[in-house]
């Protein structure tokens, strides 16, 4: 196999037919090319999908109460939900175990000043719990505790957008701010690099802003993040369980779609696993049909080659070349240019894609990549697809007969 | 060398059969030189087929030094041919893109001869045809008579115990041919058991013996006094 005979002979039949050559080798270096990066986009929709939701606990769920669409136990329809404090605490206790973290949020907005600088600003006053289900990430000071929570001390937790807006370069930790003309003491600052628009939220303790708006103990979404050890049907069930529940408790049709919305991310993790999962198929798929194209074309071109060599296989034949080393000949010379091309499409595909991938950022792509596997099964696909290529016309050369040259009178 | 007895051979064409051979005998010693004549359609290439173990013979016997040549597979036949037999064409048959060097030495490397000793030894056979200075030079950069000059060479690297020459020089001029049938001459001087399949009877009057071959029957088999093509050159 590594004779050096049987390389020359290949590269003098490669150089004899350049054009031929590269044409065929061009139609696999192709599919090839289209092939990785076609699983390559769809590798960056995936974590273009993926990365939209990574702000959060990827095992979350938000409970939100909504207005019902169904009349129901005496109620009428159109009705608004309205959760409260003690839902918190159903939950809490019809499902101990299930729940990881629970937070209630209240969200009011809030006119915030310090000194001579004002500005608009959306209020959540959540628990110590919060931190951990939207994965708040604290660049100074600390979170809202639990202590703020029971005490219901008037702490803020502010977004790095309002740092900039009010503080402007003073030190925001200590300082006050007056939220709807009450102070608050500022105690941590947070950022998200996910999303800017964040970072101009105001977190509070819940029981403290609560207090402020006439002691209601009205609450506007419960967040919660279920067992992380919960596999994809747990965790539906769990929330689904948390619907029917909530929807009994509120007096709310088990029909009913509006009154009552529960958003899982396991669900929505689950969609797009499918539907990238789908694509995968669907590209790869597409990409061994273009593959073939190219390995037809060599398994083309070979059979003419053999047609024009028969002559020159005859002789070797006459000489004493057995069937076996004919085959090896052709059949060299075929996975030679298959997987020649087929490594020259993958250099330029994972080329392009080191050179172009991290550019590209878009909300819903980002980062496509091939992993390593691919690349390896590419290959592979490569030289069994030039064996095949080059197995039939391998064949029909070792049957030429060596009369064949010699009648030639 | 070769003993052959009773050999029969006919092809099928269609629904009725072409008798070629009609039971043919006759043996080749060591160190003769045969030329075997015949008008076309004779059987001397369908002979020749069959002594070179390029087509089966249906009926009788082929002994090859000693070594009886029958029901061979594709992988026996190529091994025996190329350990037996060396063929000389009509047409030269060299591969076009090979030098005369690698072409001569091709044979030796299906004998699974190295790589250095195949050169060695394909140019020592290059010199013995006069044409050591051309080892590098492709075919089409020869001549005719060169060109059977290397296939000469190529047939006698394998150091084979039978030359098959078919119609040799069927494709040179009379001055070439007569050259390259000194170089045959020569060539059995040495002690090499040779077969020129010709139609020309010149040519055969140069070989030591001819079996005249007609309609798939030997008609005359006779010894000759052999002409030297040297005088001619």
């Amino acid at each position: 196999m590594f004779d050096r005979d049987i390389w020359q002979e290949i590269f003098h039949s490669i150089r004899n037919n350049k054009l031929r050559t590269f044409l065929t080798g061009f139609s696999v270096a192709w599919g090839i090319f289209i092939l990785v990066l076609l699983l390559a986009s769809v590798n960056g929709m995936q974590n273009g999908f993926y990365d939209q939701f990574s702000g959060n606990a990827s095992n979350s769920v938000y409970i939100m109460s909504r207005t019902t669409s169904k009349a129901y136990a005496g109620f009428e329809k159109g009705r608004k939900i309205q959760f409260t404090n003690e839902d918190v605490d159903y939950i809490k206790g019809s499902f101990k175990g299930d729940y990881e973290y629970i937070t209630p949020v209240f969200q009011r907005g809030a006119s915030a000043r310090y000194k001579q600088e004002t500005g608009a600003y959306n209020v959540s006053a959540i628990n110590e719990d919060h931190i951990y289900i939207e994965k708040i990430k604290v660049a100074q000071g600390r979170y809202i505790n639990k202590s703020d929570v029971v005490s219901g001390a008037k702490v803020a937790v502010v977004g790095k957008k309002i740092v900039t807006d009010l503080y402007k370069k003073e030190e925001p930790l200590g300082k006050f701010i007056e939220l709807n003309g009450l102070p608050f003491k500022i105690v941590g600052v947070f950022t998200d690099d996910k999303d800017e628009g964040a970072e101009s939220t105001i977190y509070a303790p819940v029981t403290a802003y609560q207090r402020i708006y006439s002691n209601t103990n009205y609450i506007d979404m419960i967040m919660l993040t279920y067992n992380p050890d919960f596999n994809l049907d747990e965790a539906l069930d769990f929330s689904n369980k948390i619907a029917v529940l909530l929807k009994r408790r509120h007096r709310i049709s088990p029909e009913d779609q509006a009154g009552l919305r529960i958003w899982n991310t396991a669900e929505a993790f689950n969609d797009i696993g499918k539907f990238t999962g789908v694509l995968q198929i669907m590209s790869v798929v597409i990409g061994l049909l273009i593959l073939i194209a190219g390995i037809v074309g060599i398994g083309n071109i070979m059979v003419f080659i053999i047609k024009e060599r028969t002559k020159e296989i005859g002789i070797r034949k006459a000489l004493g070349a057995k069937p076996k080393q004919i085959i090896m000949l052709v059949l060299l010379e075929s996975v030679f240019i298959t997987a020649l091309s087929g490594l020259i499409g993958l250099v330029f595909a994972t080329g392009l894609l080191t050179l172009v991938g991290p550019l590209m950022d878009a909300p819903a792509f980002k980062n496509p990549s091939v992993d390593i596997s691919t690349v390896i099964i590419a290959t592979i696909v490569l030289i069994v697809a030039g064996m095949l290529a080059g197995l039939i016309p391998a064949i029909k050369a070792a049957r030429v007969k060596p009369i064949v040259a010699l009648s030639d009178k | 060398m070769i003993e052959i007895k009773d050999l029969h051979k006919s092809y099928k064409m269609g629904s009725n059969s072409l008798h070629v051979l009609k039971g043919l005998n006759f043996n080749i010693e060591e160190g003769e030189l045969v030329a075997i004549m015949g008008s076309s359609g004779s059987g001397k290439s369908t002979l020749l087929n069959i002594l070179g173990m390029l087509d089966e013979l249906d009926e009788g016997s082929y002994t090859l030094d000693g070594v009886p040549i029958k029901n061979l597979n594709e992988t026996k036949a190529a091994e025996y041919r190329n350990k037996f037999l060396g063929f000389i064409f009509q047409s030269f048959n060299l591969i076009n893109y090979k030098t005369a060097l690698e072409n001569v030495a091709l044979p030796l490397y299906y004998q699974g001869v190295s790589r250095k000793e195949r050169q060695e030894k394909a140019l020592k056979y290059l010199e013995q045809v006069g044409l050591k200075e051309w080892a590098g030079h492709l075919p089409s950069e020869l001549s005719g008579g060169q060109k059977q000059r290397v296939a000469i060479a190529r047939a006698l690297a394998a150091e084979p115990k039978v030359l098959m020459a078919d119609e040799p020089t069927g494709a040179l001029d009379s001055k070439t041919s007569y050259e390259v049938m000194d170089l045959i001459q020569k060539i059995n001087d040495d002690g090499n058991t040779i077969l020129v399949v010709t139609h020309e009877p010149d040519i055969a009057d140069m070989c030591k013996r001819i079996v005249h071959l007609k309609d798939g029957v030997i008609v005359e088999d006779k010894k000759v006094d052999q002409v030297r093509a040297s005088q001619y050159v």
